[in-house]
């Protein structure tokens, strides 16, 4: 098992139970009593209605998390598509949502311990606490010291704990059925229709689970595949479980037995099978709500990473516990809240705040698909995607946004308020702090500046069909590039498209270092100029751009898809295009799905006279065979093939069919016989002025840029070392989905 | 001639303070010994359900760890290399890592926490000499408590 494998070790099993456990707990076990007071026997249509709102959502949450299966799920896909404004709505509203969640949950968990442990109320001063308030608070205690102290044993059991309750649930669906008595079901809707929308809405806390699903998408194996089918399954397996329970619950008895009834299912299972029919659905509710509660627990704090990441917490928040290795700040604070909610708030209180603040994430998450499917920046690569775009994402927008206006007009006031302290919260806070842009903004920049300082479409090409792209950043090593650059495009009678990328600070709009050049950087008119002047010299033709960015490394892609490159030259070092930002596994993603040639020049002074290229064979050593030939061709440069062997025969055979397919018959060939290659290598170097490395294996430049590489003899060696990774072939995987 | 015990070690961290501890200890005899040091962070995986903690973020506290390691060895000009690996016993990730690089030995320098955090947190040194297949050096810490 690879790394990457032992590190994503959520099955599709487990990804589903992580959706079905955390709904189960709150649509069967507490919500009945409360919503079947409220609109009779038409309850299974409310839990319907909210099955089918969720699912929307979750269709669009599947094709983001399929193209970002980041910690955070939600909210980080909110913050990346439309900026840190919404993402500290979203952040706080998902952080909180699932806090009132597990206090529901909670709470839930009280009421079903109740029933066999008499615990006495407390009061406090002017708060007195019920039992099911006391044994909220002691269980939510217990929940959040576990998830403190890390007992990896919690989330073991929860497949097993799910299954138990399907099949509890079953086996009462079934008796139900020999029971039912069609008759108590009606009048279907004895308080009319009216109370149907707002009963959803308390209702719809009990759809919360597969958020839960998108914030551990990072542990997802095979998130491509997984993802969805958790998400989106999960959502209809509890629907029809939910939609089937109640019906039987409400055609076994009369409505008025159901009604208020906190702990419903397990006096109907009394009625049914006795005493052990009532002792296993008492059983499934505390291990349903707890279930519920902890793994809510688990995911806030993923959430609150990825807040921590984009800047828009504090990272004090983040440290992780030298001997637990859990995020304890995190799950205190969210522990805290817990408690506090549970104090203050009632069953419906809960339920409905957690409903709302999950709305709230849901409408913003249609639309974030909305922005991702209209700016379509290169790096978003779905691998799955939502069926009869844009209708899903638009209804899913709007029927999530408009279920909020049925809820009680306290809790709408509430989060109003909510929502206007995470405004605030942007302003004060997150803003000066924020690492991310919107891609919603850059795309409304791009289109606002001038045409000088960026492109829009690829501009026609007047020179070939070949396109060489030069990113520029560090104006020293204009002049290098564009000598490797011009020559490859003139070799291929194509064009050099010459890219100064200015790295602007973050807390910058790029509108406006646009319209202060000067402020940012005093070179980008020499920068290009040089650049024009090599291009002349050689007499290739030359295009310039100037683009402003936030992400400089992210943006040497980016204008690689736009300009339709076929290969890139660009520099490598600390000052060259920035560090990229601290997502290294977006970086990863960037540099495995490589749009073009990469050619990467470690630059210790250009000199190209004697050329070192080290071959074993494999496509990206005819990369580096290209580029030899084209530099010996241009500059007259002098090329040593050095291969490494078991015995010089064998290597001499080797060396000569390659440079003969590699139209390197003039070079001189070095065959070594010594097992170590980088040693055979820094030793040939030395009397080289260029050494051209293919890359030895996929993702080698993602691990350069990521200062994980472990050739050393790119440091060791003292002249220029130039490396060579050729565009990824798209799998066949991906050519079949598109 | 026998290689010498501290050629090729394997220190386990477990945080900054931690590695920056260990190192302070073993790190002198390392040096004097001439032979190299390889840290490593087990991120401790559940096993199919839900971490205690994001990969991400321990991938970036361990990164914070090797810093300190890093730092160290560069100071006692001793080769040092650093590795994430993932396990669901982070004693067998130890020693598996141990075994796949052919440690000389193991190196750690164990914590004076609390015999009440040793009981929440398993008393990892313990399980670790006893299941080791390799030598263990122990190094006393001449760190404060925690």
């Amino acid at each position: 098992m690879s790394e990457q494998e032992l590190a994503k070790d959520l099955g599709p099993l487990a990804a589903l139970t992580i959706g079905v456990g955390t709904m189960i707990g709150a649509g069967i076990f507490v919500l009945p009593g409360p919503a079947v007071a409220r609109v009779g026997p038409l309850v299974a249509v409310a839990f319907v209605l909210g099955g089918a709102i969720a699912l929307l959502t979750a269709l669009s949450a599947s094709e983001l998390g399929t193209a970002m299966p980041k910690a955070g799920g939600a909210y980080y896909y909110i913050n990346h598509a439309l900026g840190p404004l919404f993402g500290s709505i979203a952040g706080w509203a998902n952080w909180m949502g699932l806090a009132f969640a597990s206090a529901f949950y909670m709470y839930g968990f009280g009421q079903y311990v109740g029933e066999f442990l008499s615990v006495p109320g407390v009061e406090i001063g002017l708060l007195s606490l019920p039992p099911a308030k006391v044994i909220a608070l002691f269980g939510a205690g217990f929940f959040v010291a576990v998830n403190y102290v890390g007992a990896k044993e919690t989330g073991r059991l929860q497949n097993i704990i799910v299954v138990t309750l399907v099949l509890i649930l079953a086996g009462f669906t079934l008796v139900g059925t020999f029971n039912a008595d069609l008759s108590t079901l009606r009048p279907i809707a004895p308080f009319g229709y009216s109370p149907l929308l707002p009963t959803t809405g308390l209702i719809f806390v009990s759809f919360l689970g597969f958020v839960q699903i998108t914030s551990v998408a990072e542990e997802i194996k095979d998130p491509g595949r997984n993802l969805p089918r958790a998400v989106i399954g999960s959502v209809l397996i509890v629907t029809v479980i939910y939609a089937l329970v109640l019906v039987v619950l409400l055609a076994v008895v009369e409505t008025p037995v159901v009604a208020n009834n906190e702990t419903a299912v397990v006096d109907v299972a009394r009625m049914l099978a006795g005493p052990a029919g009532a002792a296993l659905l008492l059983f499934g509710g505390l291990l349903a709500t707890a279930s519920s509660a902890n793994a809510s627990i688990l995911a806030s704090s993923r959430i609150n990473f990825a807040m921590g990441r984009d800047g828009i917490v504090t990272a004090w928040l983040n440290e992780v516990h030298e001997r637990f290795a859990t995020p304890y700040r995190s799950i205190a604070v969210t522990g805290l809240f817990i408690l506090v909610f549970i104090v203050f708030g009632d069953v419906e209180t809960l339920a409905t705040a957690g409903s709302v603040l999950h709305l709230l994430i849901y409408g913003l998450l249609n639309v974030a698909l909305i922005v991702m499917r209209e700016v379509n920046p290169p790096t978003y690569q779905p691998d799955y995607e939502v069926p009869l775009y844009p209708f899903t994402p638009v209804v899913g927008a709007i029927v999530s946004f408009a279920l909020i206006g049925f809820i009680e007009p306290i809790v709408i006031l509430l989060s109003v308020a909510f929502v206007v302290f995470a405004v605030l919260w942007y302003f004060f806070y997150a803003r000066e702090r924020s690492k991310t842009t919107g891609v919603a903004s850059t795309a409304l920049r791009r289109l606002q500046a001038g045409p000088e300082t960026t492109q829009t479409a690829a501009p026609t090409p007047d020179g070939g069909t070949y396109r060489v792209l030069v990113p520029l950043a560090h104006p020293d090593h204009v002049d290098d590039l564009m000598t490797l650059g011009g020559a490859i495009g003139k070799a291929n009678e194509g064009t050099v498209v010459a890219v100064h990328i200015v790295t602007v600070p973050d807390q910058t709009s790029l509108s406006y270092a646009a319209e202060h050049t000067e402020k940012f950087d005093l070179a980008t008119g020499d920068t290009l100029d040089r650049a024009e002047a090599k291009a002349d010299e050689l007499g290739v033709d030359v295009e310039t751009h100037t683009i402003f960015s936030h992400r400089a490394f992210e943006e040497v892609f980016d204008a690689a898809r736009t300009h339709d490159a076929d290969t890139v030259v660009m520099g490598w070092g600390k000052s060259e295009h920035g560090s990229p930002g601290r997502a290294e596994s977006a970086i990863d993603e960037l540099a495995h799905d490589l749009p073009a040639d990469f050619l990467v020049l470690k630059d210790r002074g250009l000199d190209n006279s004697r050329i070192l290229v080290p071959t074993a064979g494999g496509p990206d050593s005819d990369l580096s065979a290209v580029v030899a030939r084209i530099l010996a061709d241009e500059y007259g440069s002098r090329v040593s093939l050095l291969h490494v062997a078991e015995d010089e025969e064998t290597g001499q055979e080797f060396l000569e069919g390659w440079a003969r397919s590699h139209d390197l018959e003039d070079a001189e060939r070095i065959v070594r016989v010594d097992a170590d290659i980088e040693s055979a290598i820094k030793e040939e170097a030395e009397d080289a002025t260029l050494l051209i490395v293919g890359a030895t294996e996929k993702g080698l430049l993602s691990r350069l840029v990521r200062g994980s590489l472990v050739m050393d003899v790119l440091d060791e060696v003292s002249c220029s070392v130039l490396l060579a990774e050729t565009k990824s072939e798209r799998s066949f995987w991906r050519r079949l989905l598109g | 001639m026998a290689e010498s015990l501290l050629s090729r070690v394997v220190v386990p961290v477990a945080g900054p303070d931690d590695a920056a501890a260990t190192c302070e200890v073993a790190v002198p005899h390392v040096a004097a010994a001439g032979g190299s040091l390889t840290a490593v962070y087990v991120v401790e995986k559940a096993g199919g359900a839900i971490d205690k903690a994001s990969v991400e973020q321990r991938e970036e506290f361990a990164e914070e760890a090797f810093e300190a390691v890093r730092s160290a060895c560069n100071g006692a000009d001793v080769d040092c290399s650093t590795e994430i690996v993932f396990g669901t016993d982070v004693v067998d990730a130890i020693l598996d890592f141990g075994r796949d690089t052919d440690a000389s030995a193991i190196v750690f320098s164990p914590r004076r926490g609390s015999r009440w955090l040793d009981l929440l947190s398993g008393n990892l040194s313990a399980k670790l000499v006893k299941q080791a297949d390799r030598p263990v050096i122990v190094f006393p810490s001449d760190g404060e408590e925690e």
